[in-house]
């Protein structure tokens, strides 16, 4: 069954070998007998994927689309459903991004205390025993391991974070 | 021979020995486990200590970090689904599976002991086959390289599931993932579009995980949910240890994967990766009970990969010990070990050392059965990690996959690196194109192609070097049937389901 998701993820696809075929074919150049150069292998890897997503771009199109399930009474359900989910993953998602960039500016230890229960909420943890037990707990096994025992060297953040980074590494 | 075993025994288990081995193996299951953290830097991180130790317990110390490496990265990738060691990549397919249908337990014993029996399998091929092992190895030039790795990426067929348009669009990109960053002949950049990141190439640690792992993670995060990520009842061991009726099914593949395994992993340079991916491969091509099931949780598919996994560490030993050439990164680090100790690994250190050869392979022997009982009786505790709270359970997860993309270079760009992946390995399971041959092909894309442009340099650029010799012949022909077969068989799989 089609879904539009399908065919713009291919069309993605084919956008993006495409372009990066394109970036290949500059790299081509002479070479000594027998010498294939730096562009052969990519650019046969780039054609092969280019082929084959616009072969999945073409049977996405030309799928029939998808009915939906149980009928026009719960298109409404099936529309909350489907926004919901979305909400999840976003919210996950940005949770993890932002605890990656965080990391650079607040330090390993406060960037992951903050993140366990973010990220736990975003999942759509309510139970306060777990939010703020867990965070603790989790942190102080991940530093003891990778920070103090496989002395792992995390960022410590910058002025006043890096100040609370270097009371443990 | 069988005094100088026997010699060889009672050296290995003096306590300092046993000791040394017990340590090792720990280290070694830790190191393996966690992403980020390689059996070869395991290994390197304990090379220091082995300075001031006698070369019997330094040797053991190192081989038994070697052999916990490889076995520690089946229990995170079964329970987590985060693969400690590419090898582990098909264990994460089938076990984590497995494990996502209540048979965590079973997935672990069956992960451990197949793990035990290919290891011992291939100290006893080592042992009584080392000459024909290295006279085999040294026929392998740039074309039987080439041929292999073809090969080795021909099993895509068998991890595509339902569509292999999809699965070679997946192994393609991996292909392309490969070439970026400096090319290995001429220097020259490629796609790195400036960045001084990609200068080096992507790591396939990082692809791994971000793959696998994170976006594992994304995709449960829109289910409804739940408190738990799921009780895992231990019924005791005689209960979860599974019926020898299991293995006596699938004794094809309990009997081919370890050969794989042990012959690969003689080859310098493959290792286990194509051992396992190879074995599993084979598995899932000529499955008779229940094909259907690779990729959605077929016990075969574990045994076969665990199986050729650990018995590619026989296949690397035997060169290192025979010939001097290490079979992979982590026998590289082994042959540092041994120039520590003033000795030279090669073909006279039997004559000059046989004391320590022997060791080695006895030890090999002993330290598999260690891990047998260490991991054997850790398993229900691994098992009880399932009681955390899932929302816990997913952060731990996470936290974990950062450590292990920051821990390879100690670079936040690592970090953000995997967060693309995982945004990448998400909308690829989200539209059905299987993650495992992109990993695949990013780990052998590298040696396809050096191996490749070697060849046609060597025959002047004539593509008929590369089946030149009979064994890149056969091992080509074989691709071209391990690809071509499925499609013959189920011809429906050319589209996309």
């Amino acid at each position: 069954m089609k879904t539009k998701g399908e065919i713009v993820f291919f069309a993605v696809c084919v956008a993006f070998f495409g372009f990066m075929g394109a970036q290949a074919v500059a790299l081509m150049g002479e070479g000594r007998a027998g010498e294939i150069g730096s562009a052969l292998w990519p650019l046969i890897s780039l054609c092969a994927a280019l082929g084959l997503s616009a072969v999945l771009l073409i049977q996405a199109v030309r799928r029939p689309a998808a009915a939906p399930v149980g009928g026009e009474a719960s298109e409404p359900d099936a529309r909350d459903e489907a926004r919901r989910r979305r909400k999840a993953v976003f919210a996950s998602t940005a949770c993890f991004f932002l605890y990656l960039v965080a990391i650079s500016f607040l330090g390993f230890i406060l960037a992951t205390l903050l993140f366990i229960p973010a990220f736990a909420i975003a999942l759509g943890e309510r139970r306060t025993k777990v939010l703020v037990a867990a965070p603790l707990i989790l942190t102080t096994v991940m530093t003891a391991v990778f920070i103090k025992f496989l002395t792992i060297p995390f960022p410590k953040g910058v002025g006043v974070f890096a100040a609370f980074s270097r009371l443990f590494y | 021979m069988l005094e100088i075993y026997g010699q060889a025994f009672a050296t290995v288990l003096l306590p300092q020995n046993l000791i040394a081995m017990v340590l090792g193996a720990l280290w070694g299951l830790l190191a393996g486990a966690l992403p980020g953290i390689s059996t070869s830097m395991g290994v390197v991180l304990i090379l220091s200590f082995t300075y001031t130790l006698a070369p019997m317990t330094a040797f053991v110390l190192l081989v038994g970090a070697y052999l916990g490496g490889i076995t520690g990265g089946g229990i995170t990738s079964i329970l987590f689904g985060i693969p400690g060691e590419p090898s582990s990549v098909p264990t994460v397919i089938e076990g984590h599976a497995l494990a996502k249908q209540g048979k965590a337990a079973a997935a672990m014993w069956t992960y451990l002991l197949c793990s035990i029996f290919g290891g011992l399998f291939s100290v006893l091929f080592m042992i009584v086959a080392t000459p024909l092992i290295a006279d085999f190895a040294l026929r392998f030039g740039p074309a039987e390289y080439f041929a292999l790795t073809i090969l080795g990426l021909s099993v895509v067929s068998g991890l595509s599931g339902g569509s292999m348009l999809k699965g070679f669009l997946s192994c393609f990109f991996g292909l392309f993932l490969a070439t970026i960053g400096t090319d290995g002949i001429t220097g020259e950049e490629r796609f790195t579009f400036g960045t001084v990141t990609l200068l080096g190439g992507v790591n396939f640690v990082v692809a791994m995980v971000g793959l696998l792992a994170v976006s594992e993670i994304m995709i449960e995060a829109e289910e409804p949910f739940k408190e738990y990520k799921g009780m895992v009842e231990y019924r005791g061991l005689l209960e979860e240890l599974p019926r020898f009726s299991l293995f006596r099914k699938y004794w094809l593949t309990m009997i081919r994967s370890p050969i794989i395994g042990t012959i690969v992993g003689a080859l310098p340079g493959a290792g286990a990766t194509i051992a396992a991916f190879l074995a599993y491969g084979e598995a899932a091509r000529t499955a008779k009970h229940e094909p259907a099931k690779f990729g959605k949780g077929a016990i075969e598919g574990l045994m076969a990969a665990e199986c050729a996994n650990n018995a590619s560490t026989g296949g690397s030993m035997t060169i290192l010990l025979s010939l001097g050439i290490p079979g992979s990164n982590t026998t590289a680090m082994l042959v540092a070990a041994f120039m520590i100790h003033g000795m030279q690994p090669g073909p006279l250190l039997l004559s000059q050392r046989p004391d320590i050869v022997y060791g080695i392979f006895t030890a090999m022997i002993v330290i598999n059965l260690l891990l047998l009982a260490i991991t054997g009786t850790a398993i229900r505790l691994f098992l009880q990690l399932n009681r955390l709270p899932y929302s816990v359970f997913s952060a731990a997860i996470l936290i974990l996959c950062v450590v292990g993309a920051f821990g390879i270079n100690n670079s936040v760009d690592d970090m953000m690196l995997m967060f693309v992946f995982s945004l990448i390995g998400y909308f690829m399971r989200k539209f059905g194109v299987p993650v495992a041959p992109c990993i695949l092909a990013l780990v052998l894309g590298d040696l396809a192609e050096l191996s490749l442009r070697r060849a046609l340099l060597l025959s002047g650029g004539s593509p008929l070097g590369l089946v030149s010799s009979p064994i890149s012949a056969v091992l080509l022909l074989g691709a071209l049937v391990s690809i071509v077969y499925p499609l013959i068989k189920k011809p429906r799989m050319l589209g996309s389901s």
